[in-house]
């Protein structure tokens, strides 16, 4: 009941997300939503450790906080204080629409998912932060838009399978991190490299490479 | 309980708290900004104050300006009789359902934007065009709230469905109610106009919504719109307290003592969710215009999520 009270709020984080326009609070919901997931993490670890005495999935939740919750969000706010623009103005849609069409997208899944049963509503919710993350990922033209969008798919990714297998091979898990620590990395650093250039983040602007 | 003592029980305690909430929420601003600010009972002077004055209606207004604070006071006060305040005092049979309450709500506020367009000053004519934006694209999600929650208690009587939630405990564990929950925090600060969306506290003209509409109206006329507003926004708040967090279920005691406690316990937690409002509004800003129709497509989209949870998961 917990876990399926916590899956609505990630998914709820996703869609507050999406009804913004200012990078400051991408980052501050992507924050609280990478802090519920932690949370979520956390109930599973010490189910698992009073279960079968693993410690492994409360390594991975210190891990989530650390990274997620203090790390991640700290580089983006600053590639975000470097580059010019504030406030997202351009989307493909206006919001009230895309927040709609975010809601198709939780149909749908939950539509695609009603096959398995009662048991598998904190899995639809949390497929949907994956498509969710990707509807970001395309509704908003500048980069660092596109970077949250691509943490917010990777939250969903994390969470979906944190509720299928109830803590994944420790290793596994690692990677994953790790990777997307790298990947946050190297994008804000192309981001700022990228606006000292060309004085712009706006990634309709890569169409001009097209013959 | 006899229908009587009902009515009586419930409109007593209702009408005396409503004006305490607005002084709540007021002084917790004031102490945001190192005020002393106005005592809580200042409204209850106020009110007193304005029905003792006379009033001034202008010549070019026509009956609709003189029996709206009348309709908007008499509106509010019966949808305030559809909410018990406490499933104690509830007699055998209440008549009236969720959607009485809304339609009733609905006809004061269309006599609230009417009688703005009345008197033909500008203000008043701005004030009703986006009252009636902002209440086109909040009633959905009161509707479609309501309707989950009816569905789960499997009746449409607003005091069955508080007895059907006190089954439950604790309510707010589960997902469909806390999204639903969630709407109705947003709901609530678009109704009542508070801050996100509008400003109970200003009256420069780019900014204010309900305010704009009762420029006009002066002495009893104001101070009824005014109680009207207050008794509204009580009623919103009766119904997120009484549903969300049921407390009859933790009173031992029956008979008259059960009622007293239950009564007292309401007005604890009224009080409390006062302060939680004035704490809201004093940390967010208010929103532009243009950017409602987002904020209402968040509690929409809650809604919707609690219903789409009810018809996966079923009955609680």
């Amino acid at each position: 009941m917990i876990l399926g009270s916590l899956s609505v709020l990630i998914l709820l984080s996703s869609f507050v997300l999406m009804a913004n326009k200012h990078i400051k609070s991408y980052v501050k919901t992507f924050r609280a939503q990478s802090l519920l997931i932690a949370c979520a993490t956390g109930i599973m670890g010490v189910e698992s450790l009073l279960k079968d005495s693993r410690v492994d999935v409360l390594v991975v939740c210190v891990l989530i906080i650390a990274l997620k919750v203090i790390y991640i969000p700290k580089l983006l706010n600053k590639t975000h204080a470097h580059t010019h623009y504030k406030v997202e103005k351009d989307f493909i849609l206006n919001i009230p629409l895309l927040v709609i069409i975010c809601f198709a997208l939780v149909v749908f899944s939950y539509f695609i998912l009603s096959s398995l049963g009662e048991s598998h509503v904190q899995l639809a919710n949390s497929v949907s932060v994956i498509w969710i993350g990707l509807f970001f990922m395309i509704s908003r033209r500048k980069a660092i838009g596109q970077i949250i969008g691509f943490l917010v798919i990777e939250n969903g990714l994390f969470i979906s399978a944190l509720l299928i297998t109830e803590g994944m091979p420790f290793i596994v898990d690692m990677g994953i991190l790790v990777d997307l620590l790298t990947a946050a990395m190297i994008m804000g650093f192309m981001v700022n490299r990228i606006d000292e250039e060309f004085e712009s983040v706006d990634t309709d602007r890569l169409n001009n490479l097209k013959g | 309980m006899n229908t009587l003592s009902y009515i009586l029980i419930q409109c007593g305690v209702i009408l005396l708290t409503a004006p305490l909430v607005n002084g709540l929420i007021r002084k917790v601003k004031a102490w945001s900004q190192k005020r002393r600010g106005a005592p809580v009972w200042q409204m209850y002077a106020d009110l007193y104050k304005l029905i003792r004055k006379g009033t001034v209606v202008s010549d070019v207004s026509s009956w609709v300006f003189k029996a709206t604070p009348y309709l908007v006071f008499a509106t509010a006060l019966s949808a305030a009789l559809l909410v018990p305040i406490s499933i104690r005092i509830q007699p055998a049979l209440l008549p009236g359902d969720f959607i009485m309450l809304v339609s009733i709500l609905a006809l004061g506020r269309f006599f609230l934007m009417t009688a703005a367009l009345d008197t033909a000053s500008t203000f008043g004519g701005m004030g009703s065009s986006r009252e009636a934006l902002i209440s086109s694209l909040i009633e959905p999600s009161i509707m479609v709230s309501l309707i989950t929650l009816a569905l789960l208690s499997h009746t449409t009587s607003l005091s069955a469905m508080m007895g059907s939630m006190q089954l439950l405990r604790l309510p707010l564990i589960h997902p469909a109610f806390l999204a639903v929950f969630l709407a109705w925090m947003i709901i609530l600060l678009a109704e009542t106009a508070r801050l996100p969306i509008d400003d109970p506290a200003t009256h420069l003209e780019l900014t204010m919504v309900h305010e704009a509409m009762l420029l006009e109206y002066s002495g009893r006329h104001l101070a009824l719109m005014e109680y009207g507003a207050a008794l509204k926004q009580l009623v919103l708040i009766t119904l997120i307290v009484n549903l969300f967090f049921p407390h009859d279920q933790w009173i031992p005691m029956a008979g008259i003592a059960g009622i007293g406690l239950s009564i007292t316990i309401y007005v604890f937690k009224v009080i409390l969710f006062a302060l939680l409002i004035g704490w809201i509004e004093v940390n967010t800003v208010k929103l532009k215009l243009f950017s409602i129709p987002n904020l209402a497509a968040l509690a929409f989209i809650l809604s919707f999520l609690g219903i789409l949870q009810y018809l996966i998961v079923g009955g609680a």
